[in-house]
């Protein structure tokens, strides 16, 4: 029977054009999805190359000047500008901090667009204004893209019902159904063979689509897993809808209430439940006001301005090695500043992590309660494959933090010495190196393929209790 | 005719379970976003009062202080929210709420609220705007789809050709069955959302007029949707047909035309990397005089300028602290700047307005949105407006501060402080956002694009009513 069934679904799906019309749509959104990804990270690309070879010319000059100063040449710079004093160097030659994209970033914009992939911290400011939104327009960020992730959570699943909603309904309507009662074949078997059959077809359409994208990026040969990977991944989703296909077609019965009940479903998991999670997570852990946050840092900064003397004097006697290594003892403004800046981190840092964990806390509820949709699951999955997660820009912004630190204090004995800059310190400038961290759980797709087959089994279940009634004259 | 056919189709959805299923959902969709997004309007609200009064105290008590520390030290100006913003949250989560500003510098908004959030929140949140937007279109195609099939699945337009109909009645029937539940039910919550709102104290002057120009732009919107789900109805021969091209048609019209407008726009019209605008700002910015340097050319030159004007030979016997009038001037050539490359910005934005508006040709829910965020102050439009009107207000006190500086002491003597009671004559920042004529001026070319909509898809379907 199985064969048979093959044979004459193929040959249905063909007459009816599905599976053109199928391949042509896929073909068509995965086409065009990841060509908009690719015109991304190739701006994004070219943006930080740009970036570094500025701060190459940059250094170039730098090195003349310094070279000029050292031979005791007149200059025509700035006196705050020459490069001989250390913050001059800290503030005005800064090191490039990018973030390059990973390999698979084109699937997914995930917060690419909202976050910026490249700053440039100098040693004085504070950390937490280093600004890491990018300048995009809202509009931009309201719609948001058109990208891979996009095509798979949220049209995907709109083929899938389009495919499968009428599976047993058809039959029932055209009056084949009966014909069909007559075959020694039980009907949710019937029904879990087309499923089965239409499912394998959308595979192989999903497989070939996604293999010219990754042809259209030419991969190296190391992305097999993650094409493999990524591939299970949409299975499994693919699965889910199936299985909710499944099961409607055997509970309801009209075609048009099976079409109203899928796409209400699609509604609930797709659009209604993430937002109804993001905004309960807002609500449970709210963020801190950003206002109220400005009023209190320029609060403590007023009063820490006013004790500069003071906050100094501590300082050096904190760092005795300052004053011993130093023999002119100058103390001018940046020395002062310095040292507040300092006191005024330790004292934002409580407040500053009030953020973070907030924001910690509400990513922790979305981990337990991700598992209501499965559209967040992939979403957030393929985010994390791609290097575009909350997480990932999260990391990043850390490994920016520690880096202005480490470029902050590579400056500190030079200033509190009262050292010169000089051309033979150039190369022991720190930098930055941005190390990717992996985020996606080897569990997630298993967990997904459980679910959809969990869902075939209550389908099972539920057509058992509807055999007792008998499946041809429910309507 | 039109009212028999009326009668008979109300009743029709009256008696269907699922549209009043489906109904009932609406509601309670709107009440949850409604009920949200109420609390964190009024949030946000407080928060607003509390930090602008706040930030203003700082800036009074500042005690005896050089006017141009005080410039650089700064203020900062708060974005507030407006009442419609309760229906229609627009931009706002993606824009920047507080902007500082302080002395040579223009700085953006900064601290949008989409940056403190996970991941989630860029599937969007239930808020009135979403159930307005994309659920009653949906609740439309649900109850419009098999309105012209099932005559013909039915057989009984087989009956209704025999007896010599009008069809044009006949649709327009169908049509009113269909527009008036639609009709009652954005009025009753626009009525609901007015009464909430003009009882809601301190929070902006809220407009009956806004609210009424926004209910129109949703009453056409629906109207352009029911006329597209009877056209797909009329043009099919099988209801399950009729409703998978109607979904199609909302999936493209309102997810798949504006997430790829935004892709084109991008790349067509692409703005600079925060980085890249900031280097670019810089080099302008050395061309021209820095108010801080008085051994650059720029310096120079206008040193001799003055000089010769006041028709004396050294800076001491200038009437005013050169120091201050110098800052002034750099002050005033770093605007220009600033100003030169906003403007470019602003330009990049329009065109990709311009990218926005030619793909309205497939989604009416493109002018749509961008009509009802104007209506709400919740669009970039006014978002930049209140930049804008920052950006001046800096100005100004930069010119009030240097002023002060000029005036009260002598060329250098950068040891002046200006008087602790001072700062309090700076004028408070205000801004108000521009007033419904010009917004639904601004916004003439959404308005005929609705218009085009509203009268084309009608006479579609008029056209093919007539040949069913």
């Amino acid at each position: 029977m199985l064969s048979y069934n093959f044979k004459y679904e193929l040959k249905l799906l063909l007459r009816s054009r599905w599976i053109q019309l199928l391949s042509i749509i896929l073909l068509l959104l995965f086409g065009f999805s990841t060509f908009n990804g690719l015109h991304k990270i190739e701006k994004r690309k070219k943006d930080i190359t740009a970036a570094h070879s500025e701060v190459e010319e940059n250094d170039a000059m730098m090195l003349k000047l310094l070279d000029s100063v050292e031979q005791g040449m007149e200059v025509s710079a700035s006196r705050w500008t020459i490069p001989t004093s250390p913050m001059a160097v800290g503030n005005y030659h800064p090191r490039v901090a990018a973030m390059e994209p990973q390999p698979l970033a084109f699937m997914a914009t995930g917060q690419a667009d909202l976050f910026t992939h490249y700053v440039k911290p100098k040693v004085s400011g504070d950390d937490h204004t280093l600004n890491f939104a990018e300048m995009t327009s809202p509009v931009q960020l309201l719609f948001g893209s058109f990208d891979l992730a996009f095509v798979i959570v949220y049209l995907l699943p709109l083929l899938i019902i389009a495919f499968s909603y009428n599976v047993l309904s058809s039959e029932r309507e055209s009056g084949s159904l009966r014909l069909l009662a007559s075959q020694p074949i039980r009907i949710r078997s019937w029904v879990l063979q087309k499923m089965g059959l239409r499912f394998f077809w959308l595979s192989v359409i999903v497989l070939y689509a996604l293999c010219i994208v990754f042809f259209m990026v030419s991969p190296p040969l190391e992305q097999v897993s993650a094409f493999l990977g990524l591939f299970g991944l949409i299975i499994a989703y693919m699965l889910f809808w199936f299985a909710l296909a499944f099961l409607i077609n055997l509970w309801i019965g009209r075609s048009a209430k099976n079409a109203v009940a899928l796409l209400g479903l699609w509604i609930a998991f797709v659009l209604l439940i993430p937002s109804v999670l993001n905004q309960l997570g807002n609500t449970l852990y709210p963020i801190p006001s950003r206002t109220l946050m400005i009023n209190e840092m320029r609060s403590l900064k007023a009063e820490v301005t006013k004790k500069q003397d003071e906050i100094l004097d501590n300082f050096l006697r904190d760092h005795p090695e300052y004053a011993i290594n130093d023999t002119t003892q100058f103390r001018g403004f940046y020395h002062r500043y310095m040292a507040s800046q300092r006191l005024i981190k330790e004292e934002l840092a409580p407040m500053i992590n009030a953020y973070e964990d907030q924001l910690r806390k509400q990513q922790d509820w979305v981990g337990i309660f991700k598992w209501f949709s499965p559209a967040i699951i992939v979403q957030e999955s393929l985010n994390q494959r791609a290097g575009t997660s909350t997480q990932d820009y999260e990391d990043y912004r850390k490994q920016v933090v520690s880096f202005a630190g480490s470029w902050r204090e590579h400056f500190m004995p030079f200033l509190y010495n009262n050292k010169n800059f000089s051309q033979k310190d150039y190369p022991d400038l720190p930098k930055f190196q941005f190390v990717p961290k992996s985020f996606s759980s080897l569990l997630t797709v298993p967990l997904l393929f459980l679910i959809s087959i969990g869902l075939f089994g209550l389908g099972f279940f539920v057509s058992t209790k509807m055999e007792k009634n008998g499946i041809l004259t429910t309507s | 005719m039109i009212a028999k056919t009326f009668l008979k189709e109300t009743k029709e959805l009256l008696r269907d379970g699922r549209v009043r299923i489906a109904v009932a959902i609406v509601f309670l969709l709107l009440g949850a976003a409604t009920w949200i997004s109420a609390r964190q309007y009024k949030n946000v609200n407080e928060q607003y009062v509390a930090a602008k009064k706040a930030e203003r105290s700082i800036w009074d008590n500042q005690g005896e202080k050089n006017p141009h520390s005080a410039a650089h030290y700064g203020t900062y100006a708060f974005k507030p929210k407006y009442p419609l913003s309760l229906l229609d949250q627009g931009v706002d989560k993606y824009a920047g709420t507080s902007i500082f500003l302080e002395a040579h510098k223009r700085n953006e908004a900064q601290f949008s609220a989409a940056t403190d959030q996970t991941g989630l929140a860029r599937f969007g949140d239930l808020t009135p705007d979403f159930v307005l937007l994309f659920i009653i279109p949906l609740l439309i195609i649900l109850l419009g789809y098999n309105s012209f099939t099932k005559e013909r699945e039915m057989g009984t337009l087989t009956l209704l050709k025999s007896q010599g109909f009008s069809s044009w009645k006949w649709m327009l029937g169908k049509w009113m069955a269909l527009f008036l539940p639609i009709l009652l039910m954005a009025t009753a919550l626009f009525l609901v959302a007015g009464v909430v709102l003009s009882n809601l104290k301190d929070f902006g002057v809220f407009n009956w007029g806004s609210l009424f120009a926004m209910y129109l732009v949703f009453v056409v919107y629906y109207g352009i949707f029911i006329n597209i789900v009877l056209l797909i109805s009329a043009r099919t021969k099988k209801s399950g047909i009729s409703l998978v091209v109607s979904l199609c048609v909302w999936i493209i019209a309102c997810l798949g035309a504006p997430k790829a407008a935004s892709n084109i726009a991008e790349s067509k019209h692409p703005y600079p990397t925060r980085q890249e605008f900031a280097a670019n700002v810089l080099k302008d910015k050395k061309e021209g005089l820095d108010g801080h340097n008085p051994w650059s050319k720029e310096a120079k030159l206008l040193e001799q300028e003055v000089l010769l004007e006041y028709g004396v030979d050294s800076l001491h016997q200038l009437p005013f602290n050169f120091d201050a009038y110098r800052m002034q001037k750099g002050e005033e050539h770093e605007a220009e700047v600033y100003f030169k490359h906003y403007n470019y910005l602003k330009d990049q934005y329009s065109n990709q307005s311009k990218v926005y508006k030619s793909l309205a040709a497939i989604s009416p829910y493109l002018p749509t949105r961008f009509l009802s965020m104007s209506i709400a102050h919740t669009d970039y439009s006014t978002h930049w407006d209140f930049a804008d009107a920052a950006e001046e207000y800096r100005i100004a006190t930069q010119k009030f501060l240097n002023g002060n500086f000029a005036e009260n002491s002598e060329y250098g003597n950068w040891g002046y402080r200006a008087e602790a009671g001072f700062w309090k004559n700076l004028p408070a920042f205000d801004y108000n956002p521009p007033e419904l004529n010009s917004t639904l001026a601004r916004n003439s070319s959404n308005l005929w694009l609705m218009g085009i909509w509203l009268i084309t898809s009608f006479g579609l379907l008029f056209l093919s009513t007539k040949t069913i």
